[in-house]
């Protein structure tokens, strides 16, 4: 029981020679990822940091200088200079895409994991189809979609009774664009959400069924809760990747009518009008303000984030 | 106090490694001058390729395409590598996107990546990669070449006063109509869209990407717009007569004479509209021709191909595609380079490349040739399509130039804005890249 | 007796809803509706994608719901294309490698972050977030060059690494979380019959996290199969190819056609294996679960 009691205060066992002390082991478990992140993400962010602090020259080879002022001459355009329509559009655009899409996939996908958590014949099956849409290309299913939602060659008109060309108007195709998401990731929250389910032990339940306690409650006061950190993990990564959009409106509209998100627009600066400067402003905003909304979901759920690494 | 330790090691790697990129950042000026703002661009000091090294010219050479969709390139190869012992080409595709190939042509010229020898570049590319002095100045060779090929052609590989490349192969869109509710092909655009109106409509590409700039300036140019001034320093795009051309587009679209949808439609799905039977006229590319006298679809013997009609009170135009060779500069053979280039535009491959893979030649003999003549039920079409064709705005700032004709352009055939509020924002997007440093 | 009572209602409610009577609970009508529901919303657009695949030619501008003259014309030539064979292979070496690797770095991470002691936890969780914040586009170039440099240019294995990099993020947080969720005793009884902190991971914790194991390799491996940018900058030759690029090739008779049957062909094809593995690793979720339940 001492022994016992001795681990549980923190303290090293004096029982243990064998075996490499802990905080050391947990260096060299850590190490491997931090290597990697290190030499692949690392370098890349501050080569992309010390591109935005400059202009180079569309004109002239090689030619570049210091962005002024002070080398953040690009960051003061996208804000509020020249290029802050286009900048304050997409981060609008980007915001009400993921807002709407999270809160669509988080709910579908709840409805999903419930159902696929019920007993029934099939349910292995059930789950592979659930994952079709996650399994095929963005890049495929969108194209098919922009073909279902074709005004002549589709069908969502004939079936909806309506006339709209769904890609070429606004708010359409924003809408389109966040179906199409949510169709995609649904399944992702639904797979996150299930093997969260799966870790809850039935005895609770049978214990509440005995209490009295109606579906509703068992929901309410079991699932829900223990359900928070598998919730919280998929609503993060979901959250993050959809302010990263960038596949799906490349090819459902090539970001046309207000379809415009961030990584669309600082790619089409970096990459089709070679402005690197401005480009690489554009992607590491659009990095800050993920950051920022990745370190407000870490504050307003607190606990749990921190509980994980707690002892 | 533990995560104090931590930041402050971050923080220092982070700085020893901004200090390495200091030095190997690329903002060191070669060439050109050192002057901080020149507000023209200036090719000075870029190299000029050797006629000379053609001769006895020998060793590896890499072709950088798209994918070879029509087989003609490595067809071509192998021959050519036949013919010529000493020197080997290779092909190396990329996807069959154009933004893709541009995006890995670029990544290896700013990488100073010699893996490219030869590029297959767009026709609206090689005016940017001209001012990056990415590629070789071929004015000597191309000056001893001038009068074989259709003079629109050169106007692609033309940028400050220099020759940079070799067209090579080239396209220009039809007005494809159907034989059986039209009897002859209307000769004004005016026209068109009246017998249209009056069957089942048009189609083309609406939707705001490249070829928008395309059917765009196809009835702007006809009309008697400008994109830029003479020189390429000033957007003229906002003038009467692009107005005019605008609002007629727009009101094809109100009228319901342009397809619904159109607005999203590209070459493919134009071409599927087209194919489906619903429309009477379209404009596209020579490719749709061949797939739409296939057996199945609505239209096979059916329809024919007619240039571009006058647009009332003006004149003819239409838009050129096709593709040049441009050396790169960092190529370590630009001899056998040269001599490849050379040999893919002499007449025996353009006709090749014309009689059995349908892609248009640049020499203008060859559309002489009684073989192809008897081939190609269009090729006089083609031709006179050709003739009457005009280059894009050539600009380094090329890209940004289209996006302001395609984003507003959309934006006033969806309605949302009116012909003369488009366009003065386009000159106004457009005037700020020109004056881009 | 209050067993009896309380399951009374429950299974009135669920007579009531079924319509039988007996002792077994029938699965009630309006679970087979939310599960039609989800079958026809996930597998829509799929069959959408089967069925352009099995037209040929004229078809294709067509807007049929079923193949007027089905054939399997796109699905053979796409095999006899030997550069989408070599695709696939390439794919399934890249995802496998990345998907093991994933696990192997990512659990050793997430038990550090987890349950060790150690300093600095807070900043790793942020950086290691912080990653999966970056936009693509900004990593491609700049490890264009560096790979380059290096060596590992057109390489599997200059696939492998950022494909693990960027694996890591998500793989951490979900194995973190399930590996929290693992009742310290178990692990203590071990490291007091004499276990090391290395061997109580290995044999305690590792099985009985067994499903979110199961979750992070599935997601994994996905995300490696299907990614696109990073395989399209690194890699520029066939032996290097992964299946998006080589789709992304496929090629109609000129540069402006969009051959629509060989790449829904090819897209399906590749969804193949996506399912095939989920199917299989259903199993292992399973069985992991009943294997070592989790037991307080």
């Amino acid at each position: 029981m001492s022994d016992t009691a001795t681990l549980r205060a923190g303290t090293p066992q004096k029982r243990r020679s064998r075996g490499i002390p802990e905080r050391r082991l947990a260096v060299y478990m850590v190490a491997p990822s931090v290597a990697l992140i290190a030499l692949v993400a690392l370098w890349p962010i501050i080569y992309a940091i010390w591109l935005s602090l400059h202009e180079y020259s569309l004109r002239q080879a090689g030619l570049s200088r210091w962005a002024e002022p002070a080398g953040l001459g690009n960051y003061t355009d996208a804000l509020w200079g020249d290029e802050s329509a286009d900048f304050w559009s997409a981060t609008r655009v980007t915001f009400i895409f993921t807002i709407a899409s999270v809160i669509l996939e988080t709910i579908i996908g709840l409805a999903m994991a419930l159902a696929m958590h019920s007993a029934f014949k099939g349910q292995g099956l059930l789950r592979t189809v659930v994952l079709v849409p996650w399994a095929v290309l963005t890049v495929v299913t969108a194209i098919m979609w922009r073909t279902i939602f074709d005004p002549n060659l589709g069908f969502v008109n004939s079936l909806l009774g309506t006339n709209t060309v769904w890609l070429g108007e606004e708010p359409q195709a924003l809408m389109v664009m966040i179906f199409a998401d949510v169709w995609k990731t649904a399944p992702f929250m639904a797979l996150l959400l299930l093997a969260g389910l799966q870790v809850i032990p039935g005895e609770i339940y049978e214990a509440a069924k005995v209490d009295g306690a109606n579906m509703w409650q068992r929901f309410r006061k079991i699932t829900l809760p223990l359900l928070m950190p598998a919730l919280l993990v998929a609503l993060i990564f979901r959250t993050l990747d959809a302010l990263r959009a960038f596949d799906l409106p490349k090819v459902l509209t090539n970001g046309a009518n207000d379809t415009t998100t961030l990584s669309l627009l600082a790619q089409r600066t970096f990459q089709e009008n070679r402005l690197y400067g401005e480009g690489s402003a554009l992607s590491i905003l659009t990095f800050i303000i993920v950051m920022i909304v990745s370190f407000g979901y870490i504050r307003l759920v607190g606990g749990n984030i921190r509980g994980m690494t707690e002892e | 106090m533990r995560v104090n330790r931590h930041v402050a090691v971050f923080l220092g790697c982070a700085a020893l490694m901004g200090g390495l990129v200091a030095g190997c950042g690329d903002d060191d000026d070669d060439g050109g001058g050192g002057a901080a703002s020149e507000e023209t661009g200036t090719t000075e000091g870029a190299k000029v390729i050797d006629v000379a090294s053609m001769d006895n010219a020998k060793g590896e050479v890499t072709f950088c395409l798209g994918k070879d969709t029509s087989g003609d390139k490595t067809a071509l190869a192998k021959q050519f590598n036949e013919e010529n012992p000493g020197i080997t080409v290779k092909l190396l595709e990329f996807s069959t996107s154009a933004d893709e190939q541009r995006a890995q042509f670029v990544q290896r010229q700013e990488a100073k990546s010699g893996e490219c020898d030869v590029f297959y570049s767009d026709v609206i590319w090689t005016a940017e990669f001209a001012s990056q002095k990415w590629i070789f100045d071929m004015t000597p060779y191309v000056k001893q070449r001038e009068a074989e090929v259709i003079p629109a052609t050169l106007e692609t590989v033309n940028y400050d006063g220099k020759f940079w490349g070799m067209p090579q192969q080239t396209d220009a869109a039809f007005l494809y109509y159907r034989t059986d509710q039209v009897k002859e092909p209307p000769g004004t655009w005016q026209e068109a869209y009246q017998i249209a109106g009056e069957n089942d409509g048009i189609v083309y590409q609406g939707a705001p990407y490249e070829g928008l700039t395309c059917d765009f300036l196809e009835l702007a140019y006809a009309a008697g717009g400008e994109v830029l001034n003479e020189d390429g320093t000033q957007a003229v795009i906002d003038s009467p007569e692009n107005v005019k051309a605008l609002q007629f587009m727009v009101d094809g679209v109100k009228n319901g004479v342009a397809a619904r949808g159109v607005t999203t439609y590209m070459e493919e799905e134009s071409r599927r509209y087209w194919e489906s039977g619903k429309a009477t006229f379209m404009r596209n590319w020579p490719y749709a021709y061949a797939l739409g006298q296939k057996k199945g679809t609505a239209v096979a013997g059916k329809f024919d191909v007619a240039p571009f009609p006058e647009f009332e009170g003006a004149g003819k135009a239409a838009i050129l595609g096709g593709h040049n060779y441009v050396i790169s500069v960092f190529s370590d053979n630009p001899g056998a380079s040269l001599k490849y280039t050379d040999w893919m535009t002499q007449k025996e491959s353009q006709k090749e490349m014309f009689l059995n893979y349908s892609l248009a030649p640049v020499l203008t003999e060859v559309y002489e040739d009684p073989d192809i003549k008897k081939k190609y039920p269009f090729a006089e079409q083609l031709q006179e399509s050709v003739a009457q064709a005009r280059a894009r705005p050539v600009s380094p700032v090329y890209p940004q130039i289209s996006q302001a004709i395609y984003k507003n352009v959309n934006e006033a055939l969806a309605g949302r804005t009116s012909p003369e509020e488009a366009l003065k924002t386009a000159q106004s997007e457009m005037q700020s890249a020109l004056e881009t440093f | 007796m209050e067993a009896a009572s309380v399951s009374q209602p429950t299974q009135a409610k669920r007579r009531k809803k079924s319509g039988a009577v007996g002792s077994e609970p029938r699965t009630p009508w309006w679970l087979w509706l939310a599960v039609a529901a989800i079958v026809i919303f996930c597998l829509l657009p799929f069959y959408w994608l089967i069925n352009i695949s099995l037209k040929t030619g004229a078809d294709l501008s067509g807007s049929d719901i079923v193949p007027p003259s089905p054939s399997f014309d796109n699905y053979t030539s796409i095999f006899e294309n030997a550069n989408f064979t070599k695709a696939l292979r390439n794919s399934a070496i890249v995802s496998l490698v990345t998907t093991l690797l994933g696990i192997v770095v990512g659990s050793f991470a997430a038990y550090a972050l987890a349950r060790l002691q150690m300093r600095g936890k807070g900043i790793l969780l942020a950086i290691v977030l912080s990653i999966t914040t970056f936009p693509q586009i900004a990593i491609a170039a700049p490890l264009f060059r560096l790979w380059a440099d290096v060596g590992i240019y057109d390489t599997l294995i200059g696939l492998v690494i950022p494909y693990l990099t960027f694996a890591l993020p998500l793989s951490i947080y979900i194995l973190v979380s399930f590996f929290r969720e693992i009742p310290k005793d178990l692990e203590e009884a071990a490291l007091v019959d004499g276990a090391t902190h290395f061997e109580a991971f290995r044999k305690v914790v590792v099985p009985l996290a067994a499903p979110g194991l199961a979750t992070t390799a599935i997601l994994t491996f996905i995300a490696a199969w299907n990614e696109f940018l990073l395989a399209t900058t690194l890699t520029s030759s066939p032996s290097a190819r992964t299946t998006p690029v080589a789709i992304s090739q496929f090629t109609g008779s000129s540069q402006f056609e969009v051959p629509l049957g060989t790449q829904s062909a090819a897209s399906v094809v590749i969804s193949i294996p996506l399912i095939i593995l989920v199917l299989l690793f259903q199993k292992r979720i399973v069985a992991g679960l009943t294997a070592g339940a989790v037991k307080g």
